[in-house]
């Protein structure tokens, strides 16, 4: 094995985005992430819904406080539908695309051994008056594998997971787009920042979860399971916020580089969310606060009302183009959010608990 | 499979051209490429004042007879047969950059036939130097319900390269560069992946063609500007001032799940697809049969091309001078204009035998 150590958050970023892994499906990006965890953790264990858990040992006097750190590490993806006459696959999407970014796209099915697949597009040689002026639905789109329909059907049968597939794109500034930044990109912080913590020991115990099923929508459910199983005293998630684009309305958006964004809201804890700010001046570094009025939509949704509440905070990640293939972000504001992550957690004071004694 | 005695089909320089970028103006890199393989096996070789690359080869000299006449020029008897050109064009659809916003980001134009409604979220390299972009999309999240029964016009989309500032962007990327699908080559079974069939097939068939002498007197001509209105081949046709014309192309399969049985051909792997008629263009009825004949005793398989839709080089070389009996013979591709085309590579080794096989049937009997 390649050694993890030394890392830069951009080789990690290009390394752990390239794994697969729509929701329920996260086995062979829970395998790689054991070993990359398990070259900076104390200890690395998966749970019985496939959560990874990566432990870093408070120096504080036993028992110790207890922080969970979650970044989710399914992205969206498909399934595979139908086998269509032609050896055509039809798909359900697991997680929200926008269909209109889909044509033309490269797909691999993730069939043994993978096949590459294209979302089929019709030449605007063949297309019928008006046709252009409809986008296309997901129902609509098709996917080729350019292989006989017998080999299609024994090789991808219903239920047969799809990626987007696209390599990651260095762009200017050392930006890198790349599918499944949303939220390999909060896994790799929580990489950087375990790295950080195993030399510079927090009071805390601290385990890192890289959650399955994020993107299924109903339920947080690695999160939710993993917190009941952990009964954490703070649980901070790491997702990605939305980067700066044309067509968004200010306040919705944080533009790239500008170092974390941190949430506020209801599922925020003030004084979490305090102590995470407190911890950027001292490392003079840039923050943004990202106001969520109705809930951050994060793992950290479903920390906070798991066992008896969890005070939470969210770190979020600029990234541009969320859900499509392009998802962009800056590898500064990647480890910016690790430092940020680590110095906080390093300075918790071993009493801190969010539960006010009044009398 | 085997050629037939015919020319092999060269993948390594369809491989080739279709990774490199060559956009309708741009088109001086699958120039460059195609320069160099023909330098060795062409007589003459020559760039036309639009940039088309025109290579004249003469068939191998005949046995001299006694009392013959000799020398390059020398057609008595039509025992050379007829002078043919061959065609392809070498440009594919693609972007140009207008302008660069204050904020770093590009703003563009297409050139040929995209559909914009492939364009969000897709990644383009522009320029010579293959800078990356990526057409940004607005997350789902941000999107209001009615957005998304819409389609994005293509005049509202731009290219982020990572920039941050207009000077930055500038700098690698000025005003006037051309953007390609960043597509890369690829084969398993005999499908082939890779940008710009439409008509790359065409040029690595036509270069794979001139790898012998051929039978009859040969003008391949490797046309620009074929995806913005025919351009460069209606001038080369005037300057080579063929007998009769065959133009190699890319041609879009009809194959789609769903379809009505009419519109579902020509199907890709299934041989050379032959045009009866398009907008532009009615084949010569004469030169058709020929290549029908031909295919017939070759036991090379055809197909038609769907009657009636696209155009091609042909459309204008037919009405050069005082007119040139024409044909189209297309490797059918599937998704052509889109960043991910396929073809069977079958089909471009029976493209090359067919025409092969044509030209010596040619050489024995023309009209």
């Amino acid at each position: 094995m390649v050694s993890n150590v030394g890392r830069t958050s951009a080789e990690w970023l290009r390394y752990i985005t390239s794994l697969p892994g729509v929701p329920g499906q996260e086995e062979a990006v829970a395998r790689e992430l054991l070993k990359a965890f398990g070259s900076v953790a104390d200890r690395v264990e998966q749970d019985r819904m496939g959560s990874v858990y990566a432990w870093i040992q408070g120096d504080g006097k036993p028992p110790r406080p207890r922080a969970l750190l979650a970044a989710h590490m399914d992205k969206i993806g498909f399934l595979v539908r139908a086998v269509e006459p032609g050896g055509y696959l039809r798909v359900t999407e697991v997680g929200g695309f926008d269909s209109r970014t889909l044509p033309g796209k490269e797909v691999l099915v993730h069939s043994s051994p993978p096949m590459v697949a294209v979302f089929a597009t019709r030449p605007p040689h063949l297309q019928k008056k008006g046709e252009a002026d409809r986008p296309i639905q997901l129902e609509d789109l098709y996917l080729d594998t350019g292989r006989p329909e017998r080999e299609v059907k024994r090789k991808a049968p219903v239920g047969t997971m799809v990626t987007l597939r696209q390599s990651p794109i260095e762009l200017l500034g050392d930006r890198l787009a790349a599918p499944g930044m949303d939220d390999r990109a909060g896994v790799v912080v929580m990489l950087r920042a375990l790295e950080l913590l195993a030399s510079k020991r927090p009071s805390w115990d601290v385990v890192a979860v890289a959650t399955v099923e994020e993107e299924f929508g109903a339920v947080c459910l690695g999160a939710r399971t993993a917190a009941e199983n952990l009964s954490p005293d703070l649980g901070i998630a790491i997702d990605v916020s939305h980067g700066d684009m044309p067509g968004a309305r200010e306040g919705d958006t944080v533009p790239l580089g500008s170092g974390p964004a941190l949430s506020i809201g209801g599922n925020i804890h003030p004084v979490v969310l305090e102590g995470l700010k407190r911890s950027a001046k001292a490392l003079s570094m840039p923050y943004r606060v990202e106001p969520c009025p109705t809930g951050s939509g994060t793992d950290a949704m479903d920390i906070q009302i798991s066992s008896s509440g969890v005070p939470t905070a969210v770190i979020g990640i600029p990234c541009r183009y969320m859900h499509t293939g392009v998802e962009t972000v800056e590898p500064r504001d990647v480890d910016r959010c690790a430092h940020l992550l680590a110095h906080y957690l390093s300075e918790l004071s071993p009493e801190w608990r969010a539960v006010e004694v009044l009398k | 499979m085997s050629a037939n005695g015919a020319p092999k089909f060269r993948e390594d320089i369809l491989q080739e051209i279709s990774n490199a970028p060559g956009v309708s103006g741009g088109e001086e890199a699958i120039r460059s490429i195609l320069a160099e393989y023909a330098r060795e096996n062409v007589d003459s070789l020559e760039v036309d004042p639009m940039g088309s690359l025109v290579a004249r080869i003469d068939p191998a000299p005949a046995r001299p007879r006694a009392g013959a006449k000799s020398g390059r020029g020398s057609r008595n008897g039509g025992r050379r047969g007829p002078h043919v050109m061959l065609c392809a064009h070498m440009d594919e659809v693609g972007l140009m950059v207008t302008a660069v916003e204050k904020e770093g980001r590009l703003r563009f134009r297409r050139v040929g036939g995209i559909d914009p409604r492939i364009l969000p979220g897709q990644v383009f390299r522009i320029g010579a130097e293959g800078i990356r972009g990526v057409v940004g999309a607005l997350p789902p999240h941000l999107t209001p319900r009615a957005e998304r029964d819409k389609v994005t016009p293509a005049d509202d989309l731009y290219l982020d390269i990572g920039a941050r500032s207009r000077e930055e962007a500038e700098e690698r990327v000025p005003v006037g560069t051309y953007a390609v699908f960043d597509t890369t080559y690829e084969a398993w079974g005999t499908t082939r992946k890779g940008k710009a069939f439409d008509d790359r097939a065409g040029c690595a068939v036509l270069a794979s063609l001139i790898q012998r002498r051929p039978p009859v007197p040969v003008t391949a001509v490797w046309s620009v500007q074929e995806e913005v209105g025919l351009r460069g081949a209606a001038a080369a046709a005037r300057r080579v001032q063929p007998d009769l014309a065959i133009v190699l192309e890319g041609t879009a399969s009809g194959e789609s799940p769903g379809a009505p049985p009419d519109e579902q051909y020509p199907f890709m792997g299934k041989g050379p697809a032959l045009t009866v008629h398009d907008r532009t263009l009615m084949v010569h009825a004469r030169l058709l049969d020929r290549i029908e004949e031909t295919a017939k005793r070759h036991k090379v398989p055809t197909q038609w091309k769907r009657p009636g839709v696209g155009g091609t080089d042909a459309g204008r070389i037919a009405i050069s001078g005082a007119g040139v009996p024409s044909a189209v013979v297309s490797v059918v591709c599937r998704y052509i204009h889109a960043p991910a085309a396929f073809l069977d590579v079958r089909d471009a080794q029976r493209t090359v035998t067919l025409i092969w096989h044509t030209l010596e049937t040619l050489r024995k009997e023309w009209p």
